[in-house]
């Protein structure tokens, strides 16, 4: 194996381990909805404010995984 | 950055078209839109409000109706109650003036029949007096004479001796009103006498005399809830049951 | 009255009659489906020029948001014109953009309060522009039409379906020529993404300045409490120097949620078309629908937050400082 192969090999690893961190993002915004859609359910009249401040929730908890994607495109692409 | 693709030249580019969208979307998405919904609120609101005017004078008429309806059943209500009194009171005054009409012929009938009754009475004890006195000529000879013997009856009559009620003398009477009966009718001057006794006795106010044969001779008083029997009937019963 | 007709229902017949023509279509003429490469920076349409700030050139992405403004323009030009008329109500495309800037609106109110004149119409602009952008990756031939180019070293060649010319997947680095495609979302362009986010955390600033002048700085150089509070004095002004780091990760994140969702999206759609040529793109179509409408909304809905929160900032307890 020559050392171009490696450093492919190496990003492409890299890149898949880096975006592992989606993980925590996708659990969270799972959390949030449920939580969301429960409140929801409880107090219909509230919809519009649980639903807006889940988006935002679901923003911050998607915003991990933003920045694994970063890592990653960063990897695969920029180095 | 260049591997990303971001490149000042293309930023540059993309601000300055987000700003003229911006401008674009501002001036001529989001006013008129804004403007509109504002002119549809104005809208809604002014049929709100002339429907809640319209509403308020329905609600007023509905108001004015059923205060004139109220009215009239009230003024009618008292019409008929006003009507019904006067017939009532005139059907009362009819009836009462009827009742004291026929109680007074009653009264006068009553008075009427009394009236003889006393009068025939009155007749039948000079009768009674001159059978008595023969009949006792016959039994004892002639040892009285005639105005002791008349005295002696009219004593026994009218159980008043020399101007006093014997039967009074131990008895204690009070009340407001006093009855007399005798079995005939009294003279006036006997009528003045008892009147005088029993009232200075009991201090009643109204002596009522009556007369009653069935109790032979003398006098029953009854003042208030007493009656004194001075009667000669009364007598008889009491030698009735003391010989038994 | 004259009876209804029958509601026509032609459209599953032209479905299955596509399904048909797919599957003859690459089964019979043996087509050798190729998965377009996968790149970061958007291709050069037309040579570079060179300008001071980089090189320039037309690109597909460029392309792409020249229809989406032009979608833009003449939706403006209709709802001017519906409401010229005096229409109370608007019908078709104009009173569903109507329908959807009402419920923005409604949402700003709740979130801005006095501030909603102001901060509306970036709501409004970010959501519309975004949300156009993102559906132009639904027409058919956006990214997948384009020029081909000569490339060494790339895994593609050309082959000929029916007198078109296509695209042919061979062995990494065995091609000669890559494809150019005329029009590529401009989601998937980080110029657009980052534009709009610096634009839209600048704005944040714009508005925290206007509402609470100078004292909107005080949230990034808090120096107020660091000799009256010993501790939390410090504390407080480390908290504002985080603030500065937390205004940057907002265009970091504003920029990738949008091209990460997009260009992810792309991906996956031409992934799915060279796995399953015929209708299972169709189902991730109507996902990238969705995902297109949500991720538009959600930007301008953040852009909307961070505006209304720069408006109320910490005014509250200086107050009460002040006074004790």
């Amino acid at each position: 194996m020559d050392v171009e192969a490696a450093k492919i090999l190496g990003k492409l690893i890299g890149a898949g381990l880096a975006m592992i961190g989606a993980i925590g993002a996708g659990a969270g915004i799972g959390i949030v909805a449920s939580g969301a859609v429960q409140a929801m359910g409880r107090n219909p009249d509230a919809t519009g404010t649980v639903q807006t401040n889940m988006i935002l929730g679901i923003a911050f908890a998607e915003a991990v995984a933003i920045y694994c994607l970063v890592v990653a495109l960063l990897i695969l692409f920029v180095f | 950055m260049d591997k990303l693709g971001i490149n000042g030249s293309f930023l540059l580019v993309q601000i300055v078209n987000l700003i003229i969208v911006y401008v674009v979307v501002s001036k001529w998405i989001v006013s008129p839109i804004m403007g509109m919904l504002e002119k549809r609120r104005q809208t809604i609101a002014n049929g709100l409000e002339d429907a809640r005017v319209a509403a308020d004078a329905r609600a007023n008429a509905e108001k004015d109706a059923q205060k004139i309806i109220a009215d009239a059943q009230a003024k009618a209500s008292q019409v008929v109650r006003e009507s019904t009194e006067r017939a009532e009171s005139a059907a009362r005054d009819v009836k009462a003036s009827m009742d004291a009409e026929a109680l007074k012929a009653h009264e006068k009938a009553m008075a009427g029949i009394e009236e003889d009754r006393n009068r025939i009475l009155g007749d039948l004890r000079g009768q009674v007096a001159a059978l008595a006195i023969s009949a006792t000529q016959k039994l004892v000879g002639e040892t009285l004479d005639e105005k002791r013997q008349r005295v002696l009856i009219d004593e026994f009559f009218s159980g008043v001796k020399s101007g006093k009620i014997v039967m009074l003398d131990e008895a204690t009477l009070s009340g407001s009103s006093a009855q007399v009966t005798s079995a005939l009718p009294l003279t006036e001057g006997e009528m003045k006498t008892i009147k005088s006794e029993v009232l200075a006795k009991s201090g009643a106010q109204a002596v009522d005399f009556h007369v009653d044969p069935s109790i032979l001779g003398g006098l029953v008083i009854k003042v208030g809830d007493k009656v004194l029997d001075g009667s000669v009937s009364g007598k008889l019963e009491g030698l009735r049951s003391n010989l038994r | 009255m004259t009876e209804t007709p029958k509601p026509k229902v032609w459209g599953r017949w032209v479905v299955l009659a596509a399904f048909v023509l797919g599957i003859a279509l690459f089964t019979g003429l043996k087509i050798n489906v190729a998965m377009p490469e996968v790149v970061l920076p958007p291709e050069a349409l037309t040579t570079p020029i060179q300008t001071p700030l980089g090189p320039f050139f037309i690109s597909g992405t460029l392309v792409a948001l020249l229809f989406a403004d032009i979608i833009i323009f003449l939706l403006a030009f209709g709802i001017n014109s519906a409401i010229k008329k005096g229409n109370l109500i608007l019908t078709g495309i104009v009173g569903a953009v109507e329908a959807l800037l009402e419920m923005l609106h409604g949402m700003t109110e709740g979130t801005a309060g006095k501030w909603t004149k102001a901060i509306f119409p970036w709501f409004a602009t970010i959501t519309l522009l975004v949300m156009v952008a993102n559906w132009t990756e639904l027409i058919p031939g956006v990214e997948t039409i384009g020029m081909i180019e000569e490339k060494a070293g790339s895994s593609y060649v050309v082959q000929m379906v029916g007198g078109i010319k296509s695209l042919a997947k061979v062995a990494e680095g065995a091609g000669n020529v890559t494809l150019i495609p005329y029009v590529r979302v401009v989601s998937t362009d980080l110029n657009f993404t980052v534009a709009l986010a610096l634009v839209a955390v600048f704005m944040v600033q714009v508005f925290g300045v206007r509402s609470q002048g100078r004292a909107y700085f005080t949230k990034f150089w808090n120096t107020g409490g660091v000799f009256s509070k010993p501790i939390f004095g410090v504390i407080d002004f480390g908290v504002g120097l985080l603030e500065i780091v937390s205004e940057f990760s907002k265009v970091l994140s504003f920029a990738f949620r949008l091209f990460g969702n997009i260009f992810a999206g792309s991906v996956l759609l031409f992934v799915i078309g060279s796995l399953v040529p015929v209708f299972a793109q169709s189902i991730f179509y109507l996902l990238e629908f969705f995902v297109g409408a949500i991720q538009a909304f959600v930007f301008g809905l953040l852009a909307m937050t961070f505006m209304a929160q720069a408006t109320q900032g910490h005014g509250g307890e200086h107050h009460e400082e002040a006074h004790a």
